[in-house]
């Protein structure tokens, strides 16, 4: 082979590699993602199983997925050092919404508070050698959208909760998700978000389905309050139906 | 309190809109300086070689004003955050990559290399995957870069004839050909290089067409 062409091969043979190199990179970014979306939906199921197990069944559940989810952002992280963090964002950035989805909800049902993007980074920080890092970084973007999609979640828990008439639970569902609305109108009066715009419609039906069961809950405890069931008895409704009751 | 997580959210975006301003601005003068060097290299098509020269030193000028412009870029852009902006500005790259690639292989008849970007637009060529730490040109853009230069040596071919230069089809015909053989060894995804990449086909039939209307009229 003449020396130009030969050159021209060992260039592009180097080329390859480095393209090669970089998509597979970016193909182990993607299953990381993958896997850590599976298992925080896993957590999620835990944690909205509140209705029915003992609160500490759920949250010593939950703990352990927890730390599994961590296993599973210690492979990605070696991913996503420096630069890198954002050039694989787009490919990682599922899996870490839906992780803090899971942490939000969690953070929602024990302490009844919206999860900060300053505890997310906490909940990703393992003390490693007295380093105390966070085992991957967080876009605000990121930290958003994954609030954003906190509706849901919290509607199906509130319809739970509804079910064995538990007020408090609703009330606060319905709090949450108020100011969820407020806070992702105030967001995207400033800027242009076409992924956030996408979450408002889930979100407003949400409330609504909140504010309908809600609602209706209501009602149903002031007609309960009209009734004594104590006073109900064989005789009285045979009396109202005029059955013979001899 | 839950509320003022969204307030200071809505301050960062206020703040990163200013950063946005810059970036956009450096890039539309870029692509105007792209555009007006791009249209003063086209008269290299109807002059013969000797003067080819004269075009590409013509556009010495913007070369400048495009280095300086990336200059730009890279001191609003931190290295960890190089690839959160990257795609607003991938595309000006790459035609001033393809501005360089012409203008070399006008002058020298030769591939431009990696060090002749650096040495023209100011900034390296990253051609490793690894983190960066300071602004760079992707690998992707030189690559997208040389790609449009088969475009123009296709032209090229056809208005050398027209010129009566029925040497440099020739050495085209060579050149393409070896560049082509070196693209088919990556493995591309399917993205924008891909595409662009499948394109080179058309633009290698062509030279091919040129080198068989010389020969079959004994011109070569």
């Amino acid at each position: 082979m003449e020396p130009r062409k030969q050159q021209v091969m060992t260039t592009f043979l180097a080329y390859r590699n480095t393209l090669d190199a970089h998509y597979d990179q970016r193909e182990r970014v993607i299953k990381c993602s993958r896997d850590i979306t599976a298992l925080s939906k896993k957590m999620v199921f835990s944690l909205l199983r509140i209705t029915q197990d003992s609160p500490e069944k759920v949250f010593k559940d939950v703990e352990f997925k927890h730390n599994q989810v961590l296993e599973l952002f210690a492979k990605m992280s070696k991913e996503m050092q420096g630069s890198n963090a954002m050039k694989y964002n787009r490919q990682a950035t599922p899996g870490i919404q839906e992780y803090i989805e899971a942490v939000g909800l969690w953070r929602f049902l024990q302490h009844n508070e919206l999860i900060t993007k300053k505890q997310v980074l906490e909940s990703l920080t393992i003390e490693s050698d007295g380093n105390a890092t966070p085992l991957v970084s967080v876009t605000d973007e990121d930290y958003l959208l994954g609030i954003s999609d906190l509706p849901g979640e919290v509607n199906r828990y509130c319809i739970n909760s509804i079910g064995k008439g538990d007020r408090e639970a609703v009330s606060k569902c319905l709090a949450f998700l108020r100011m969820l609305k407020e806070g992702v109108s105030l967001v995207l009066s400033v800027r242009k978000y076409n992924n956030l715009e996408k979450k408002v419609p889930v979100l407003n039906s949400s409330l609504e389905k909140i504010e309908k069961a809600f609602y209706s809950m209501t009602i149903r405890e002031c007609e309960m309050e009209n009734i004594n069931p104590a006073t109900i008895s064989a005789s009285g409704i045979a009396a109202e139906c005029n059955m013979d009751t001899s | 309190m839950d509320l003022q997580i969204f307030i200071d959210l809505q301050d960062k975006f206020d703040q990163e809109t200013s950063l946005y301003e810059g970036i956009n601005n450096a890039i539309k003068e870029m692509d105007r300086t792209c555009r007006l060097a791009s249209a003063k290299l086209t008269k290299a098509h109807s002059l013969p070689q000797e003067q080819a020269k004269d075009v590409t030193e013509s556009i010495k000028p913007q070369f400048v004003t495009i280095k300086q412009y990336i200059g730009e870029l890279s001191q609003l852009i931190k290295p960890e955050t190089f690839y959160r902006y990257h795609d607003r500005w991938t595309n000006v790259l790459q035609t001033a990559c393809a501005l360089v690639a012409f203008s070399i292989y006008l002058e020298e008849s030769r591939l431009a290399t990696p060090a002749d970007v650096e040495e023209y637009l100011g900034f390296k060529v990253n051609t490793e995957n690894a983190d960066i730490t300071v602004f760079v040109i992707t690998l992707e853009e030189y690559l997208h870069g040389i790609i449009s230069l088969f475009n123009e040596l296709s032209r090229l071919a056809v208005n050398s004839v027209i010129v009566n230069d029925v040497k440099r089809p020739q050495h085209i015909s060579a050149f393409a050909s070896e560049l082509y053989s070196g693209f088919q060894l990556l493995n591309l995804k399917n993205d924008s290089l891909r595409r662009r990449f499948d394109s080179i086909k058309y633009d290698i039939k062509r030279i091919e067409e040129v080198q068989y209307d010389l020969r079959v009229r004994n011109l070569i």
